[in-house]
């Protein structure tokens, strides 16, 4: 119940941001935001209290937390990463044009 | 177990990762590499055809690969049933001649270009070929990596607008998708997507609809159906020509793909069906499809309003598929075919038109087609294809669809189809009467022409652009002829639509 109330506080934290924030470094992290917030709920929905599954010889394992959804996370936050350096990339590159990176006085983007 | 479907995603990564390092060696050495690896999917492709053309006649076709040796439902599985075989050759098609003109386009960079263009290469052939669904959200993510690099390619202002607009919407929709994946593995505890689809109709109804939602929106502002279509024009208006192309020919049949693959394959019609979301899920394709048309008629930029045409034309596909009758499967099939030839001809034409004009405006088309007599035809050609000329390939397609909406006496449909032409009419002829405008350059009016030309649209090589826009041009209308070629591949890929069973059997037994 707490992690899901951290989840949906994280996520529109991060949802105010990407909307109502005209500042566009701001939106990113918004946005960065809303993907780490479903990460840690994946994480802590998939952590049942048991171990980590690394099987050891000669040892029984009887509760083991799911590694799937752990590898799963991994991959996802190597793709929000990458998509927020090449986000960051473009809001360097238009602010070298247009001197600012507010949204609404930026053409093109404020509509 | 058929290795060459590996090799169809292996091929095009492999020749992305070289193509840095031959720069490094010899920059002329590029333009070879980039044949070879296109040249070598092309074959892969054909052979994988003409050794199973038996099993096709029959209708039995499929082959499948397990990575690493992991039977399914535990390892990733690649499979190749009759829609992905259509897919897969319709979009190598396309991707083949957009890069050939891609050589004689793009002057500066070409090697960043190269790199992006076969990622996009190989995450749709991934996309295509995958029955894994995480696998779809990897490679739909590298979709969006690569094609927003390159909406950005020109590093103007509106370009870098249009991408962090583009991307923004994107990852938000990839967003939606990896959370719709975790809710599936969470529930079915697997990834494949044969087996989730035999335990799908398992779960309860609340679960089934919010996981059918989060899906439906992620793939919704993908497409660029109505409520999400604002990303769209713009980033069709900056990106090059040939990315263009690629976005409006390849990148949205991929997503239509996943769409079909999603709701018919994994989560299955009935389940849809059961949840009320078909009728507002075609309602809202046929809202799509009467704004994007309307858009069009007041756009005063020839790509935005090819965009704007887009958009109507996949709401109508994505209409005409929700029918989920055999007709509508047969029109929605053809007009993906036709519409990826048509639109993709005509941004690549755009790119050769477009290229002595200050901007993509109105005013500015203005005695195009008297300078480039030969190629301003074969772009009526293609615009005559879009409204639905009865020799040309649009024709067809566009007959099969309002066949397809009238069996299933769906009227605001047929009235869609028959709306989308008569407007399509009026905007296209308005661009056709401008381009024969004459027009008087004094001196001085070159002159400010030439130094106003943006970078990147300054021709490379004249002679290969123009001769893609013929080629596509003469699919139009050899296909327009002949379009019964499509009949077997059309049948083979509505049996496995229908047939999810088989489906089924075939992943998790083979």
């Amino acid at each position: 119940m707490f992690t899901n109330l951290v989840f949906i506080i994280l996520f529109m934290i991060g949802f105010y941001a990407l909307v109502m924030k005209t500042n566009l470094i701001k939106n990113v992290i918004g946005l960065n935001l809303m993907e780490a917030a479903v990460f840690f709920w994946v994480i802590s929905f998939s952590d049942i209290g048991g171990e980590v599954a690394i099987h050891k010889m000669g040892e029984e394992m009887t509760k083991f937390n799911d590694p799937v959804p752990q590898a799963l996370t991994l991959t996802g936050i190597v793709i929000g990463a990458s998509t927020a350096a090449l986000l960051l990339t473009l809001i360097i590159e238009l602010n070298k044009f247009s001197g600012t990176i507010d949204r609404e006085k930026i053409e093109g983007l404020n509509d | 177990m058929d290795i060459r479907i590996l090799f169809l995603i292996l091929v095009p990564l492999g020749t992305a990762f070289l193509i840095p390092f031959i720069d490094l060696i010899n920059a002329k050495l590029r333009r070879f590499f980039v044949l070879l690896g296109i040249l070598l999917e092309s074959y892969l492709i054909i052979s994988i055809i003409i050794n199973n053309f038996q099993s096709l006649r029959e209708g039995d076709f499929f082959l499948q690969y397990y990575l690493g040796g992991w039977h399914p439902p535990l390892g990733i599985t690649l499979a190749m049933d009759g829609l992905s075989l259509l897919f897969a050759v319709i979009t190598a098609v396309s991707l083949f001649l957009i890069v050939i003109y891609s050589i004689g386009y793009i002057g500066h960079h070409e090697g960043k270009y190269y790199v992006l263009y076969f990622l996009i290469t190989a995450a749709s052939m991934g996309v295509v070929l995958t029955a894994d669904m995480f696998n779809i959200y990897v490679f739909i993510e590298m979709l969006t990596i690569t094609s927003g690099a390159l909406i950005g390619f020109k590093r103007s202002q509106e370009a870098s607008a249009a991408a962090i607009k583009y991307l923004i919407y994107n990852v938000l929709a990839g967003l939606l998708f990896f959370l719709g994946v975790l809710l599936i593995y969470f529930n079915l505890g697997t990834l494949n997507m044969a087996d989730i689809s035999q335990n799908f109709a398992s779960l309860e109804s609340g679960i089934q609809l919010f996981i059918s939602a989060i899906f439906l929106t992620a793939i919704l502002i993908k497409m660029g159906i109505f409520p999400f279509l604002f990303w769209l024009p713009k980033s069709y208006d900056t990106a090059p020509s040939p990315v263009t192309a690629v976005l409006s020919g390849v990148l949205s049949k991929v997503y239509l793909y996943i769409f079909i693959r999603l709701f018919w394959t994994v989560i299955g019609f009935e389940t849809l069906v059961a949840l009320n979301l078909n009728v507002l899920l075609l309602d809202l394709a046929l809202l799509s499809s009467f704004f994007g048309h309307v858009f069009a008629l007041q756009s005063n930029n020839i790509k935005r309003l090819l965009g704007y045409s887009s958009i109507g034309h996949i709401g109508m596909i994505t209409a005409v598929i929700m029918l989920n009758t055999d007709a509508g499967f047969y029109g929605g099939l053809l007009h993906i075919i036709s519409h990826m030839f048509m639109k993709a001809g005509l941004f690549v034409a755009c790119g050769y038109l477009l290229q002595y004009t200050r901007s993509h405006a109105y005013r500015d088309f203005k005695g195009v087609g008297l300078r480039n007599r030969s190629v301003f035809i074969a772009f009526i050609a293609l615009l005559l294809s879009m409204i639905g000329m009865p020799p040309l390939l649009g024709f067809a397609s566009k007959w099969y669809v309002l066949m397809a909406f009238l069996e299933a006496r769906s009227y605001f449909g047929a009235f869609i189809v028959i709306f989308g032409s008569l407007t399509a009419v009026i905007y296209y002829l308005r661009y056709i009467a401008k381009g024969f405008e004459e027009v008087k350059l004094t001196e001085d009016d070159l002159r400010e022409e030439i130094y106003s030309r943006p970078l990147l649209s300054v021709l490379y090589r004249e002679k290969i652009v123009s001769f893609i826009t013929y080629a596509y041009t003469a699919i139009i209308v050899g296909f327009g002829l002949g379009f019964r070629f499509f009949d077997l591949p059309l049948r083979m890929s509505i049996e496995s639509i229908m047939n999810v069973e088989r489906y089924i059997e075939l992943v998790l037994g083979g």
